[in-house]
């Protein structure tokens, strides 16, 4: 297995994210469609950690920071969603249309 | 041999099990295959060599964030939500942008297409751990004021409404 193998599964992962966070009406969706990302990202850090740096971590350990950013953001997420629908009823994201006037 | 084998699987595993996360409909199905997917990037990161990540991703994704997203599907879910659409009508253009961000992708991608790795992978647990108390202490405690920060501002966000309708 070469790196390009690895970078290629991860890029697919990206654009698969990419695309479910544009389009998807849901916004429990475009979040699911976030964690592809970042699981893209640590997948992408993990595998340069193992081809080109084999002697340190540093890689893994910038992923693990990313897996605990990435856990704050979606707790955040979900809580925002929890009080924007108690106030709209809906989690379509084109509906949330508050602030439009 | 079996390398290859697995590591096609679990790419396969993970690229469709993502598919069906953007493009299905029902969305308490897509939270499952969310489950799946990030249990598949697991199993990557165990190809990389990668035990402690391994062992985080199933800590805090498969157990952690999949569950959580499935509760939160599962408390705002209504039966209706079925029956329509759940993507946007700019699909095309979503389908424009990942088109143009693959060519530079796959171009990169190719550049590293010889490098191969030359050492066994080792366990990295402890040296992930002499990083972190290390050359990484700064980030490693702001990150745990971020966990501090989402903790309360969970708490806040979700409780704040009902305090005031209780009056």
């Amino acid at each position: 297995m070469t790196l390009a193998h690895y970078m290629t599964v991860s890029g697919l992962l990206f654009l698969i994210g990419i695309f479910g966070a544009l389009t998807r009406r849901n916004i429990i969706g475009v979040l699911m469609s976030i964690e592809l990302m970042f699981n893209a990202a640590n997948l992408n850090l993990a595998a340069f950690d193992r081809f080109l740096h084999p002697a340190g971590a540093v890689g893994q350990t910038v992923a693990i920071f990313t897996m605990t950013v990435a856990a704050a953001e979606i707790v955040v997420g979900l809580a925002l969603l929890l009080a924007i629908y108690r106030n709209t009823d809906t989690t379509y994201v084109e509906d949330f249309n508050l602030l439009k006037g | 041999m079996i390398e290859q084998i697995v590591f096609y699987s679990l790419s396969a595993l993970v690229l469709l099990s993502a598919l069906v996360v953007v493009l299905n409909r029902n969305t308490v199905h897509s939270s499952l295959f969310l489950g799946l997917s990030l249990a598949g990037v697991a199993g990557l990161f165990a190809c990389l060599g990668a035990d402690f990540l391994f062992a985080a991703q199933i800590m805090v994704y498969v157990s952690g964030i999949a569950v959580l997203v499935m509760f939160v599907v599962m408390l705002l879910g209504r039966a209706s939500d079925l029956h329509l659409r759940q993507v946007n009508e700019f699909w095309m253009a979503a389908l424009l942008i990942c088109a143009i961000a693959s060519a530079g992708l796959f171009k990169i991608a190719r550049s590293y297409a010889g490098t191969v790795s030359t050492v066994e992978p080792s366990p990295s647990t402890r040296v992930i751990g002499k990083l972190f108390l290390g050359d990484f202490l700064v980030p490693f405690e702001l990150v745990s004021l971020i966990l501090l920060a989402a903790l309360i501002g969970a708490v806040f966000f979700t409780h704040s409404e009902r305090a005031e309708a209780a009056k």
